[in-house]
Parts: structure tokens; sequence; C-alpha cells
């Protein structure tokens, strides 16, 4: 990567960047309103950066559209796929005249003058077909709506080649997001509080590694440094929901999670990889897979109801442009705080809702995560309550 | 209704049908207005296009700024200076064609937008930046009886709101944030912070030289004027030399006279001042001399390095230079005009944001505040909000899908949504509370009044329309944005409704001041405000010049304020039933409503990067109920 060591100092108001890498007055009268969100360093640091986007379809549209308005280096669109029909009801880059052409070479055009200074290139092979090298020439790796065998596939490349991987996809109102990112140190800038910030695990993925303090007229600004310790597709599809939660917290899980999981073995299983129809059998087959899905994530057991399937599995081919761009907004966002290293990253997997407007981000890994990391795992474990999910009123 | 004749379906109907079933259909016979095509609309005109809303007419009258491209995706470079409805619509239009799209390039107050061109909606987004307009559009759906979806962004916040007239809470029932004001002393005599020196810069001192007038900016606040009359007599004195300067204007001398008159005669004359700096540090009056010197070599085009903090000399420099700018500018107009042109700032007119700048700095120095570098002040002095693609887009999804809750008559479940910046989650919710009985905008009769302006006087409107058919005593007050009635002021009564400036479209509120006794003796309290909205109509000579209100219709009666009631506002929260507390954002201009979320202790305070913290930092309440906390 581009991007400064995790360990490297911390941005300190003026540019750390190489001055040939600086942002130009042009680019500054652009990216104004940005720039005076994240920061001139975040900018510089995006400008420079490659991403992987895999998979041209309605999520990917926004992904692109969001990733190219603010300014990264370069976007790389894969997809061996043709333009079909359904491809323009979800989708903005492309129009009846690109039907038959190859996805992502028809999509290209429309990115390019979004921004002119984004370098965008295209490949059409499977991404199946890559080897594992291929994805270390990208900083971040993001694939949608792909089925789970080959997220896996793309998710044990990027680890092999240590490289942030995201993945989404939207099945009608509902939807996911994946990520991970290995390991990522972050920088949270806020106003220091009374309370001393202590170098210490904030969760069982997270924690203070060190703490700058910075005068700002009368009051003191903090930066903190934080990292977030992640775990694999592959290692993550078959955890449980935190142990520690209790039932009341286990019932805001939206049914989407155990559907989606469901949804994904049924096309693992299925002969002919397809998704569900809604055939009878189909919906039998898929109300199995969806009662054992809340069985391995430890849910109650009732909360899936036959309506909701039925509901889910009706819709679950669809894209509703909405959706797409409530998933492709909150991923590009991700994507920009990861290579700015700022903000709190989402760890790891968001379920979305849009019958209910909820996106919980629930953090699913395999037990032993946090004492492997953070050597006192058993802190969560056995407090009554686990205060560092707690959120407290601000009143000041 | 089915299109049976068609043998395939549409494919662009395929997917939508399938995920949302019948509510497709409403959504592709539904005819909605969406006000505002800037950083929300763009995104959410591209969801209502593609997500197959019949009809959609885009309301804006904004033209593209180089500034909107980092976000306003269906705009580009060769756009720049056209009209943003205009380009939306050709734009999106291309993303289908099926749709139906109406570009209007006007002002959403102007008089063709009437309550019964509202009426003609099933659905009005607002994707403003401005509160003003949002409360007019507020105004005109309640009037209209249209459901608002309201939305708005700063920086990664968002909110969606849905409004139905005597059905949730409108735009207006929560108070909103008035834009900041400062003491005119603090501005004038005591600054502490770079915002006096950049409000002193920008709304007193370029004003008195190239504006109109001292003071009368929003930003200064007289309401201690009384306590420190000796200060403020002194100050007027101030302005009134700094007009004589103003004559020299063009001279050689101008800048010297200028800079010797605020940075050191006025400076010299607060240091004399000795009470008001026993507690505070005093200030260091500037010999232009001596700067003059120091800053020999320093080239005119420092002003064009906006990131850095300019040193005092630098500082000088830049004045003396943008000073030379603007008066060449003023001279210019004056000899086309004859002195009557003035200037006023404007952040992207960088002579202005120059000069704003550069003596905003030299005050700082003056009263050793710390310096702050162009790109700042512009933000600061320019109320500039940031703004992101990404949000925009989240939450122009959020509309949508509100918009679906809508179109299904299913108010019950639509919410009011926020962008959440918890690690736990990215929206939080809350249920759409109930009107707030005592807002002035909606807790309001509203009734349509059809009058014959040609003759109708404002008599025939207080003995037949009110008294005769309402029931309406005499202590009644009637106004526009003028008063035009009340028991003490009856000029007006034989005069027609023309001579007072009302017309099509105008609204007059009735207050009501009777507190009368019932049938049974019981006390009536006085009706609620009733708004008439004007609807011109010719009417048969021998008819009433105002049509007679229907038959039956009542104006409700206030409820009678329980005095034991401490806090009217958390009660109202209360009521919303979702147990919260509300508080009111310190945040001028903002985008969002008065709320903003709790935020994850990851991410408690706005993280806008060192000096951009625009008016401090945003306040939050949590109001989230999802069991996070739980307590056995
Ligand atoms: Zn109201």
């Amino acid at each position: 990567m581009v991007v400064p060591t995790a360990t490297a100092p911390l941005p300190a108001g003026p540019l750390t960047v190489p001055e040939m890498d600086a942002i130009t007055a042009d680019e500054v009268a652009i990216y104004d309103r940005q720039i005076r969100l994240w920061g001139m360093e975040a900018q510089a640091r995006m400008r420079n950066s490659k991403i992987l986007l895999i998979g041209m379809r309605a999520i990917a549209n926004e992904i692109a559209k969001n990733l190219a308005l603010a300014g990264i280096g370069s976007l790389t669109v894969l997809d061996p796929e043709v333009v079909t029909e359904d491809d323009l009801a979800s989708q903005f880059f492309i129009q009846e005249e690109h039907i038959g052409m190859n996805r992502a070479e028809a999509a290209a055009p429309s990115i390019r003058k979004l921004n002119p200074r984004v370098t965008i290139h295209t490949d059409t092979d499977s991404p199946s077909s890559k080897p594992p090298t291929f994805f270390s020439q990208f900083d971040i790796t993001i694939a949608t709506e792909l089925d789970l065998d080959a997220l896996i596939s793309i998710n044990t490349s990027c680890r092999q080649c240590s490289r942030p991987f995201y993945s989404a996809a939207s099945y009608g109102l509902y939807g996911y997001i994946f990520a991970d990112l290995i390991s990522h140190t972050f920088v949270i800038e806020r106003d220091k509080s009374n309370i001393e910030t202590r170098l210490a695990p904030e969760t069982q993925t997270r924690k203070v590694i060190s703490c700058r303090t910075k005068k700002e007229g009368d009051k003191v600004v903090e930066f903190v440094t934080k990292e977030e310790k992640y775990s694999s597709l592959a290692d993550t599809v078959n955890c449980p929901i935190d142990p520690t939660w209790r039932p009341r917290k286990r019932r805001t899980v939206p049914a989407a999670l155990p559907c989606i999981k469901a949804l994904w073995e049924f096309i693992r299983t299925s002969p002919t990889h397809n998704y569900p129809t809604f055939s009878r059998t189909d919906l039998a087959t898929f109300t199995r897979l969806a009662t054992e899905a809340v069985a391995n994530l430890d849910l109650p057991a009732d909360m899936l109801k036959a309506s909701f399937i039925s509901t889910f599995v009706e819709g679950c081919t669809s894209e509703l442009v909405p959706v797409a761009a409530i998933l492709g907004g909150v991923l590009a966002q991700d994507v920009i705080n990861v290579l700015g290293k700022r903000e709190q990253p989402l760890q790891n997997f968001l379920v979305f809702d849009g019958e209910v407007n909820a996106g919980p981000v629930l953090s699913l890994h395999p037990e032993g995560i946090a004492k492997e990391e953070n050597g006192n795992g058993n802190r969560a474990k056995n407090g009554e309550i686990e205060t560092s999910t707690a959120e407290v009123v601000s009143l000041d | 209704m089915e299109e049976k004749q068609q043998t395939k379906p549409n494919p662009r109907d395929v997917g939508p049908r399938k995920a949302l079933g019948s509510l497709h259909q409403r959504i592709k016979e539904a005819r909605v207005l969406m006000v505002g095509a800037g950083g929300i609309g763009c995104e959410l005109l591209k969801n209502l296009v593609l997500t197959g809303f019949g009809e959609i007419h885009i309301v804006d009258l904004d033209t593209i700024d180089l500034s909107n491209l980092n976000r306003q995706f269906l705009f580009g470079m060769q756009h720049i200076k056209k009209s943003k409805a205009m380009v939306a619509k050709e734009t999106a239009g291309k993303f289908n064609p099926n749709v139906k799209l109406h570009a209007h390039h006007a002002n959403i107050k102007d008089a063709e937008f009437n309550i019964k061109w509202y009426k003609g909606f099933n659905l009005v987004f607002n994707a403003l930046d401005n509160l003003d307009a949002r409360r007019h559009v507020n105004k005109m759906c309640l009037a209209a009886d249209v459901p608002l979806v309201e939305s708005g962004t700063t920086g990664f916040n968002g909110q969606v709101q849905v409004i139905k007239k005597g059905v949730t809470e409108c735009y207006d029932c929560t108070p909103k944030p008035v834009p900041k004001s400062f003491p005119v002393c603090t501005i004038r005599s005591t600054p502490s912070q770079p915002i006096h020196c950049i409000v002193w810069a920008k709304s007193y001192l370029f004003t008195e030289i190239f504006g109109t007038s001292e003071d009368d900016s929003p930003e200064f606040d007289h309401t201690k004027d009384a306590e420190n009359a000796q200060e403020i007599e002194a100050l007027r004195r101030e302005s009134q030399e700094l007009k004589k300067i103003r004559e020299q204007i063009g001279t050689d001398s101008f800048a010297r006279s200028i800079f010797e008159k605020v940075f050191t005669r006025d400076i010299q004359r607060l240091c004399g001042m000795e009470d008001m700096w026993k507690r505070r540090k005093a200030p260091t009056a500037l010999d232009y001399d001596t700067v003059e010197t120091a800053a020999k070599g320093i080239p005119g085009h420092t002003a064009n390095m906006d990131q850095k903090i300019w040193s005092l000399e630098e500082n000088f420099v830049v004045f003396v230079d943008s000073l030379q700018r603007l008066s060449k500018r003023v001279q210019e107009l004056h000899a086309e005009d004859g002195d009557k042109s003035i200037l006023s700032f404007d952040k992207d007119d960088v002579d202005t944001l120059d000069f704003v700048a550069a003596a905003a700095n030299l005050r700082s120095h003056v009263f050793g505040i710390e310096l702050k570098s162009k790109f700042d002040i512009k933000q600061m002095a320019g109320n500039i909000i940031p703004a992101i693609a990404t949000t925009n887009a989240i939450t122009a999804g959020v509309c949508v899908l509100q918009a679906f809750k809508v179109l299904r008559q299913d108010l019950s479940s639509a919410q009011m949504v926020f962008l959440s910046r918890s690690s736990e989650r990215v929206f939080s919710t809350e249920k759409l509370s109930a009107p707030n009985l005592s807002c002035d905008v909606c807790g309001v009769a509203r009734a349509t009044v059809e009058v014959d302006l040609s003759r109708a006087t404002l008599d025939d409107l207080i003995e037949g329309y009110l008294k005769k058919g309402l029931g309406y005593g005499d202590e009644i007050s009637i106004l526009t944005d003028q008063l035009l009635y009340d028991p003490d002021f009856d000029d007006n009564v034989g005069n027609e409704f023309t001579s007072m400036g009302v017309e099509e479209g105008t609204f007059i509120t009735v207050m009501d001041d009777n507190e009368e006794e019932g049938e049974n003796g019981e006390i009536l309290q006085p009706r609620v405000n009733l708004v008439l909205a004007v609807v011109n109509k010719e009417i048969e000579e021998d008819q009433d010049p105002i049509v007679p209100p229907e038959e039956g219709m009542v104006i409700p009666r206030k409820v009678k304020q329980v005095e034991a009631a401490p806090a009217p506002q958390e009660a109202h929260g209360a009521a919303a039933g979702a147990g919260m507390k509300r508080m009111h954002e310190d945040m001028a201009d903002s985008n969002c409503g008065a709320k903003k979320r709790k935020l994850d202790d990851a991410t408690a305070e706005l993280s806008i990067k060192d000096g951009r913290r625009g008016k401090g930092k945003m306040e939050v309440v949590e109001v989230d109920d999802s069991g996070v906390i739980e307590i056995d």
C-alpha cells in the first residue's frame, strides 16, 4: 500500500505526504466540501489508492460512483458477464444500447465521466480465474453479488497478500456487507474528556494502542489510535452471535441474517447453483436451511416466520435501487475511511433490513479471537454488563 | 387494470414487482415533487427514476458550481453555471425512459407553486439546504394535505422524517436552531476567538468600507447594549470616523488610513479602558510603518496559499493588496452608476474573501488570538457545511424506503431515521411523534377561503365569514405578514383586500382571544389559530364576495395549558412515546433538524479536522432503545 504503515506518526495538521503527491489547488476546489470533513491528508491518501470492484450490478454502480466522486487513484472494474435487459432496471451507467456488451466495459465510460481524475480499468476475466497474486496490486478488493465459494476464495487470496476485503449483496429489501480488514489501525479525533483514555482493549477485537493530545485554542483535542482485528469469511460464516448477548438483544437481530446464510447455502448445494424459485420444494428446502442457520447462530428459534421466509425468497433476486444506494453508500464510506485511516471501520457483518430500516453491525468471530489477540478475553465474557458496548447519554 | 394486453412485462418492472408486490403499481402511478436538485436531490432523483415513480417534478433555483461536483453526480464540468433542475432532468431522464420528468428552474416560493399545484402530488420530497425553504414547503404540504418526506445531511450525519398533516409532527413542531449571534461588545471590543475576529472583518469592517451600514447584521446581538451604553456610544463614534475615511477610497493613502484607524487608534483607545483588561489580556496596537518595512519582499500572490497560516507580514500584504483590488472595483462601478454601488461579502468572491481573511487575522494578532488559514476562514465566514456523496446517497435511499410506507398508506410503520455513527448500527430509528399541539405551524386550523378579490373587504371577512359563519366574537386579530386588524386597530375594516396586499395564495391568520361561556356555563378556551389560504374567485354581484364556510365547519378550541408543567419540552418528548430526551443543536444553518444522535464512544465527536469544527461540537442525544443497555 502507498499508505504509511500502521505505526507511522499520526497526522498532525500539516501534510506528511511527499510534496509530489500533495493535493493541487484544482483538486482542493473540487473536493472542498469533503476535505473540510476528513482533511487534506486523508484526501491525499485516497488519491494514491487502487481499488478492485468485482461484479457490476446495482450495489457496484453505487460503490463505483461514490469512490470515483471521492477521488480515489484508480478503480478496476471486473465482470465477465454481459449486460442484459434486467440490468437496465437498477443501473445508471448503462442504457439500452449497451445490451450484449461486457458489463464492466459498458459501465466504464460513464464512470470515467463522473471524475476524469480517476483512472478506470476494466477486466473481463472470471474472478475465479485470478491467482492470489492478482489481488496484491490493489489496496482494497470489493466483491459484490457473488456466491459463497467465490467470496471465500477471493477473501483467502486477499489474506495471502495481506489486503483488505469487502463483500456485499442486496436481496430485494434486504442485504449485507462483510468486511475483513485483517488488522486495521485508525485514528479517532475527539475532544479530550475528563476520563483518561487507557491503552487497553475496548471490545474483543478493538484496542487502543496510542493516544496523543493537541491543544486547540481553549480545548484539548485527543488523537486516539486504535486497532481492530478481523476474521476471514470462512471463519465467520459458521459463527454464532456473541455468546455474551442476552436474549433481548438477540431478538434485535434481523431475520434477514439467517435467510442470507440460508440463501448462500442453498446456492452452494443446489445442483444448478441457482437462487431458489418460489416453488414448494425450493421453499421447503430454504426453510430447512434457514432454520438450521437460526440454530447455528444461536438465535431464538421462533424469530423466523414463514411469511418472512416467503417474502425474502420471492424478492431475493431483485435489486432495488434505494437498497443498493444505502449498502453501496455505507460500503464506499467505510472504504474511504479505511484509506484515510480515520473513523471506526465496520466490524464485521452489517445486515440490512429495508422494511424496518435496521442496519445492525454484528461482530462475528470464532471463539478465542479475544484471547489470542488481547490476552484478556475473559473481561467481556464475565462482566454483568459489557460497558464498552453501552451507549451513554451525552449532555454537554 | 392489469396489463392483460401485454404478453411480456417490461423488464424494468420485473424485479421491483417481485420485491414490492402491489406497491410497485402505486409507485408507477405516483406523481411526486422533489424540491431541490443538489446533494440529496441528485441521489434521490436517480433512485426515484430507477424505481419507476411515474411522474416527477423537480424544482430548484440554483445553478451548478464547481464545488458541487464532488457529490452531485448528475452534473459535470460542462454544466457549470447551468440550471440544476434542467440538467438533473436531462441526465436522470436517460436512466429510465418510462418516467415523466418536469424541471422547474424557479424558486419554490414563487406564486405559481400554489396550494392547488401541491394538491396534484401524491408525495413531496424535500431535498433542500436551507431552513427557510424547508419551512415553506412544510407549510404548503400541511395546507394542501400532501405527505412530505423531509431530509437533511451534514458531513457524516443524515436524517429523514415523514410528515403528514394531523398525524405526525411537522417540520416546525420542534424548535430549530437560530443562526448564532454575538454581543456587539464581544465583536467590537473584546474578541477572544478567531470567529469573533472573522465576524468583525466580514460584518463590520467590510460592510463599513464597501457595504451599506453598520451592525444591522443578524450576527450582532444587541440585547446587552443597554448594560454597556458607554462603550456602545464610543463604538458608534468609531464607526462614524471609519465612514469618513471611506470617502478617501482610491487615494494612495487609503490602506494606511484604514489600517491606522482600526489596528492602531481604535486599539489604543481600547487599551485605555483599563477596567476592560483587568481580567483579559489587553490588545497590542500595530504600527503601519513597522509592519510595512518587515513585509518588504513578500509577493502579492501570497493570497493563493490558502492552506498556510500567514504570518503578520503576509496578512499585511494580502490586506493592502485585496483592499486595492476591491477599491478599484468599487470605483469602476461608481463611475457607471454615480456612487450607488456597494459590494457585499461572498465566500466565493476571492477579493472579498482575501480581505476578510487578512483583516480577521490582523485583528487576531492584535488580540493575541490564534490565526487561521484562508481555507478555514472561508468555512467560518461562509457558513460552509461539509458535504459528501455517501451520506447523501444513503439518506436519499432512506427517503425512498420511507416513501414506500407513505404510498402503502402505512404511516404507523413510517419512521424518523438517523444515520448513526455507532459501531453497532448504521441507522437509529424512532417512531413518528404525534403533532405538537402548541406548534405555530401545524397546531392551527387550516382552510381555503374563496374570495372575490375585485370587491371583497376586510369587513366581509370579519362580519360574514368569521362572526356569522364560524361564530367568532369581537376579540380577534387578523394578520398576514402585517397586522390587518385587532380590536384596537380597525382602520382597514372598510378596505378592499387588494389594497392590503392580499392576493391569491396569501395566508391570512385569525387569532382568537375570546374566552366565552359555553351552553352549560363552562368556560370555553379561545379557538386555535385559523390560517386561511386565499383563492380568488369571481362571485355574482348579488352574493357575498366571500364564499361562507362549509356547513358544520368548527374551529377547535385551544387545550388549556397546565401551569404546573415544569418542562414542556420533556413532556412533549415523553408524549412521543420513545422515552427520549431532546436537545437543540447549536449549529447555525445546519441542514439537519434539531436533533443529533448519541454517537458510539469510539466516534463520540464530530471528527472534523483541525480547525474545521464549524460552529463547534455537535450536540447529540441518545434515542435508541434497541436493547443495548440491559439492566436485569
Ligand atoms: Zn408542527
